[in-house]
């Protein structure tokens, strides 16, 4: 065999190694998909009151200053399936981005003090995590897209009770697409929506393009 | 006496038409919108009262300090009439006859008094454009035999001299404050103090009713569910360990990998040649 030869099998073997090696990486970066976006949408969708019931008994109440209703923020949630137990935190709005204060901590979780709670008979219950962050690492969600249909998760509540849910739907949005109203919704089927980034990322703007959503309903 | 209150009665129902007719031209009615949502809110003390549309009862006996509602009503006019429970619609204590209810609106009506004391039929229209993630929106409506007052939040007036029959409102982070009624410009407290739940996403209608001279102000509450906004949007990471989709350096690799695969396959092609 001539040098030549050897030289010339060195790179097509060099050359079987790269795209090798690319078109692992490529498999591996494929977005997580979508399942049960359909089955998600659904749980949104409200009553609409028929016309028919224009009439009659018209509801009559004590117009007495609002009281405090008796919410149940969730404490606790524990996903077995990707690993995750971790704090819950009720968290509000960033005032200066109008966006949903995720916990800085990336262990820790935060709830959507604003929507409903675990008690709630209607809407939808709101928790983001961190996948993760430059500083700290992986977060809490880090593996959220792993979920699939029909994995369970338990959320646990500020009085103590551990309510199952079963997960029906995961899906990936643009950030610039995602429909937030359907997720923040207070009306439509009880459920439970975990939100957190993914998507091919931005190392310049350190930015997540997408959401990942995994939508559960009580088990 | 009776007389008398007859045409008290009357002239208030007149004064109402006319507010009515005021609500119809300021409330733009879209021409799709065919039904509003009509509450009614009873803000004249110790007297129940039945409720009559366009001659039909509509609420039996409904007592002050309660909220009706809301009804669908199509777009369209009204007689609505106040009798003393049990008694004829043929014997009103307080009507109003073609009220015109626009279309596609959520309206409040509310029987209270004037600043004079006398019982009149305000109708107000509910302002009920969404509010901000975080935020609640609280409306304070003068309806009391009362002078003109200050609304304090935590001490604070965040409402000045509000008048009989005005409203004052405001979108505020949601919570509770401690709010009380002070007699504009001073400290001398009408109503409360009590606590406001202003839960987010709604709208909290307080009124004022009752009357100064008779010591029984108080305060009727109306709230208005449904009108919160989503977050802007949820960020929730900025490591990049989790990101998919491909990198500039594979673009990279996976060109000097073809590359190498056809020079190699060209150079092997040319010594195979060479060596026949």
């Amino acid at each position: 065999m001539t040098v030549r030869n050897c030289g010339a099998l060195a790179a097509l073997a060099a050359g079987v190694a790269a795209l090798t090696v690319a078109t692992l990486v490529a498999c591996n970066s494929q977005p997580a998909g979508n399942v049960g976006a359909e089955e998600a949408s659904t749980l949104a969708a409200s009553a609409t009151p028929s016309a028919a019931d224009a009439d009659p008994s018209v509801p009559v109440a004590a117009g007495e200053l609002p009281a405090g209703a008796g919410i149940v923020p969730p404490v606790r949630l524990v996903i077995p399936g990707i690993d995750v137990t971790a704090t819950v935190n009720a968290v509000g709005i960033n005032e200066r981005t109008n966006e949903f204060e995720v916990p800085p901590s990336v262990d820790q979780i935060g709830w959507y003090r604003y929507g409903p709670g675990l008690e709630a008979d209607a809407g939808s219950v709101v928790i983001a995590g961190h996948v993760d962050s430059a500083k700290q690492g992986k977060g809490a969600f880090f593996r959220l897209r792993e979920l699939d249909q029909g994995d369970t998760l338990t959320a646990t509540g500020s009085d103590g009770k551990a309510r199952e849910y079963r997960v029906v739907a995961r899906e990936e949005y643009a950030k610039t697409k995602i429909p937030l109203e359907r997720y923040f919704a207070r009306d439509g089927k009880p459920r439970l929506t975990l939100i957190t980034c993914g998507g091919p990322f931005d190392a310049k703007a350190r930015k997540y393009r997408d959401n990942i959503v995994v939508t559960a309903v009580p088990a | 006496m009776q007389l008398s209150y007859f045409r008290r009665v009357a002239a208030g129902g007149a004064v109402a038409a006319l507010a009515f007719a005021g609500v119809a031209a300021f409330t733009a009615s879209p021409a799709y919108a065919a039904t509003s949502k009509v509450s009614v809110v009873h803000g004249i003390p110790d007297t129940p009262v039945d409720v009559y549309v366009n001659g039909k009862k509509t609420l039996n006996n409904f007592k002050p300090g309660d909220v009706a509602g809301p009804l669908n009503l199509a777009e369209g006019e009204y007689d609505i009439a106040l009798t003393k429970p049990g008694e004829p619609v043929g014997s009103a204590i307080l009507k109003v006859d073609n009220a015109e209810v626009p279309g596609g609106a959520n309206i409040s009506l509310a029987a209270h008094l004037d600043a004079a004391g006398k019982p009149k039929i305000t109708p107000f229209v509910n302002d009920v454009s969404k509010v901000d993630a975080g935020k609640a929106r609280l409306i304070v409506r003068h309806t009391a035999a009362a002078p003109a007052v200050d609304v304090r939040a935590g001490g604070t007036p965040v409402f000045k001299g509000l008048t009989n029959p005005k409203e004052a409102k405001a979108d505020v982070d949601a919570g509770t404050v401690k709010a009380d009624v002070v007699l504009a410009g001073t400290d001398t407290v009408a109503i409360g103090p009590a606590d406001l739940n202003l839960k987010e996403g709604t709208a909290t209608i307080v009124y004022a009713i009752g009357s100064a001279e008779d010591k029984n102000l108080d305060v009727v509450a109306q709230t208005i569910t449904g009108l919160h906004s989503a977050p802007g949007g949820v960020p929730s990471g900025d490591g990049g360990q989790a990101g998919t989709g491909v990198q500039t350096w594979w673009y990279a690799l996976a060109g000097a990998g073809v590359l190498m695969l056809l020079g190699g396959g060209v150079r092997m092609a040319t010594a195979r040649t060479g060596r026949k």
